[in-house]
């Protein structure tokens, strides 16, 4: 029994355009991260908060579907509780570079790491 | 008075093929994954041969069928994994009709399983980011799941290729 | 091998050949974000430091547009001025005296934008009020800790005069007062003026992607290359950032802060801003500031000022007179008032997180 796996032209194609996205879009969305220095909490609904990563302290942070609480210490930060079912966002475990984020998409709850470009433009006072 | 019911050998396929399909659904929803409840879609792989096979009016149903009696089984029923399955499932039906209207010899089981799970992986991104979380953050995710989706839409593509070799032989996927 | 067969498979090269062209060339594109094409200069000019950021031309056109505006705003700066001698010292010597005076059009133009603002403001903002702000001694350079605030009397005094811009006839191009207690500072007016001035000379250069930031108060047109502008927004007793925001298109961010020109005897600080109302500078809050999208002739300086002036008990009456979407208060509490728009834009910084009160104007 032959075991070859033929590829039409169009698969080809496919193959190439798809390979082709993929450097774009790293180049496009993994740009600017630098050495950790921030954690961003974002919920929906609420303005985000962003504290630095060396802070040690814990956020609570009230949902749709209850309270998430989100811990920083030694440079590294999590999820420790949340009240979704899958608790994907716990299992995430700590984050301790720039762009890593976790998620609880049900209760609505992203915490992301910020690189050092957080350089302003302008400042208003 | 009794009603019968027959089914046919046709529908022992579909019965059988979403079977398989619901499987592989409630295998991978134990994989962890950097955005949870963003899939790969391995059980693509069902919903190409079906395609190929029976065409796209089956493969519809078989992919429908699969994530709604996944869901049901695994107990994620209209939660937010179960939206961006079905969104996922959506998109890359569509695509894959789109994609069969291609001239010529058109895709093969690796094309067609390439851009379903290309697809897939783009509108479960994009529910994601509009219905759950639409922060910009999120698209720092976005090129680890679309590499996600080229490796397993290529693996699934040889492993439908394979499956439909091997079942053609055997004469089993005859009506 | 048959000819068909040796002709598809050229065929089959040539698209892979093809296909990898494009793999190649797209990766290049997207690799193609390296020079970054921005240009920022300090200057000392129009009696603060002016902050200019200029992104996507190239260093001559820049240079050239950035001397413009700096010539443009020593300009203004004089035209202006509340105490030195000049244009708006004379029409001030005229007004008290009963007299009249013939105006350029740029002055009617500001005089006119200004009444407009007062009046929509409840007259919180009040250019008029000249007078109250020299007694407190802030129609100097400096003013010191040591001397204490005017006699309760004289500020009374000068208060009950009422003087408005309402109080300004213009016949023709000759101005007149009606109320001889009219002596004009335009304050934090001028500076919103001179920022969009600044921005049409730059605009005139070709330059649409540029931020003109004077002592604070700036104005962002276009994006930088393919990302928005980032705004930090001071915390009014520190130096550490409360807040940012994305700003893009056409958007200016201006405060009024009661840390800007003040003075501190006996424990309460005293500064610049006035409640027309009172006599005295309201302590109810730190700052305000006020976003909008566009020129808006001197909103952002009007508005903010009012804002001051209302502080926390009435500053939704501000917002809602002058049609305001974007704006913010700080507390002397620190509490942070917003509106529903400016909540969802504005990210807080650091910590802790200030205490929210979301306004429905």
């Amino acid at each position: 029994m032959s075991t070859r796996i033929a590829l039409t032209r169009a698969d080809w194609l496919a193959v190439i355009l798809a390979l082709a996205l993929l450097p774009a879009l790293y180049l496009r969305y993994w740009g600017d991260a630098g050495p950790a220095t921030a954690v961003r909490i974002s919920a929906s609904g609420q303005p985000d908060i962003t504290v630095p990563l060396s802070s040690n302290r814990r956020f609570t942070i009230h949902g749709p579907l209850g309270d998430s609480v989100i811990e920083i210490r030694d440079g590294r930060v999590r999820f420790v509780s949340s009240p979704c079912r899958g608790k994907e966002c716990i299992h995430s475990g700590w984050l301790a570079h720039a762009g890593e984020l976790a998620a609880c998409l049900p209760n609505g709850v992203m915490v992301s790491v910020l690189g050092r470009d957080r350089r302003y433009d302008s400042i208003n006072f | 008075m009794s009603t019968t019911v027959t089914t046919t050998r046709h529908d022992h396929r579909i019965a059988w093929l979403t079977a398989l399909g619901i499987t592989i659904h409630i295998a991978e929803s134990v994989l962890p994954s950097p955005l949870p409840g963003v899939k790969p879609g391995l059980a693509n792989v069902v919903t190409v041969v079906a395609l190929l096979e029976y065409g796209w009016a089956t493969a519809a149903w078989v992919a429908l069928l699969r994530v709604l009696i996944g869901s049901l089984l695994i107990g994620t029923f209209l939660s937010p994994t179960f939206i961006l399955s079905l969104a996922g499932a959506v998109a890359s039906l569509t695509v894959l009709r789109l994609a069969s209207w291609l001239p010529g010899r058109g895709f093969g089981p690796v094309g067609y399983c390439l851009v379903a799970a290309m697809a897939h992986m783009a509108a479960q991104f994009l529910t994601a980011y509009t219905v759950f979380i639409p922060h910009d953050g999120l698209f720092h995710l976005l090129p680890v799941l679309m590499t996600a989706a080229v490796l397993f839409g290529l693996v699934s593509g040889a492993v439908s290729h394979l499956a439909l070799q091997h079942l053609r032989q055997r004469g089993a996927l005859t009506p | 091998m048959n000819a068909r067969g040796s002709l598809r498979r050229l065929r089959s090269g040539a698209l892979l050949v093809g296909g990898l062209i494009i793999l190649l060339s797209l990766t290049l594109c997207a690799c193609g974000r390296g020079k970054d094409p921005i240009h920022q200069t300090e200057i000392l000019v129009f009696g603060t430091l002016v902050d200019i950021t200029v992104w996507g031309v190239d260093d001559d056109t820049a240079q050239r547009g950035i001397a413009d505006v700096i010539k443009a705003l020593n300009e203004l700066h004089h035209r202006w001025h509340a105490w030195q001698p000049g244009p708006l010292t004379e029409i001030n010597a005229r007004l008290a005296k009963g007299e009249s005076i013939a105006l350029a059009p740029d002055q009617i133009e500001v005089i006119q934008g200004a009444q407009r603002l007062s009046r929509e403001s409840g007259y919180l903002f009040n250019p008029a009020i000249g007078n109250l702000i020299a007694l407190w001694g802030f129609h100097a350079d400096d003013r010191p800790d040591d001397v204490p605030p005017p006699p309760a009397g004289a500020i009374e005094r000068l208060v009950a005069a009422q003087p408005t811009m309402d109080d300004l006839r213009l016949e023709g191009d000759r101005l007149s007062s009606v109320n001889p207690a009219v002596q004009l500072d335009f304050g934090a007016y001028v500076k919103c003026y001179g920022v969009d001035r600044a921005i049409a000379i730059l605009r005139k250069h070709g330059i649409d992607n540029a931020i003109v930031n004077a002592g604070g108060d700036l104005r962002a047109i276009g994006r930088k290359g393919d990302r928005p502008w980032r705004i930090g927004i001071r915390d009014p007793r520190g130096t550490g950032i409360l807040a940012s925001i994305e700003v893009q298109g056409d958007e200016s961010v201006f405060t009024s802060g009661d840390y800007e020109r003040f003075f501190i005897w006996k424990g309460k600080r005293y500064h610049h801003i006035i409640d027309p109302r009172s006599g005295y500078s309201p302590d109810g809050a730190m700052s305000a500031t006020v976003i909008y999208t566009g020129p808006e002739a001197g909103v952002g300086g009007g508005a903010s000022t009012a804002l001051m002036v209302a502080g926390p008990r009435e500053w939704l009456k501000v917002v809602r007179g002058m049609h305001l979407v974007q704006a913010m208060v700080i507390g002397a509490d620190r509490t942070v008032y917003l509106t529903p728009t400016l909540a969802k834009r504005l990210h807080f910084e650091g910590e802790p997180t200030p205490r929210v009160i979301i306004g429905q104007p």
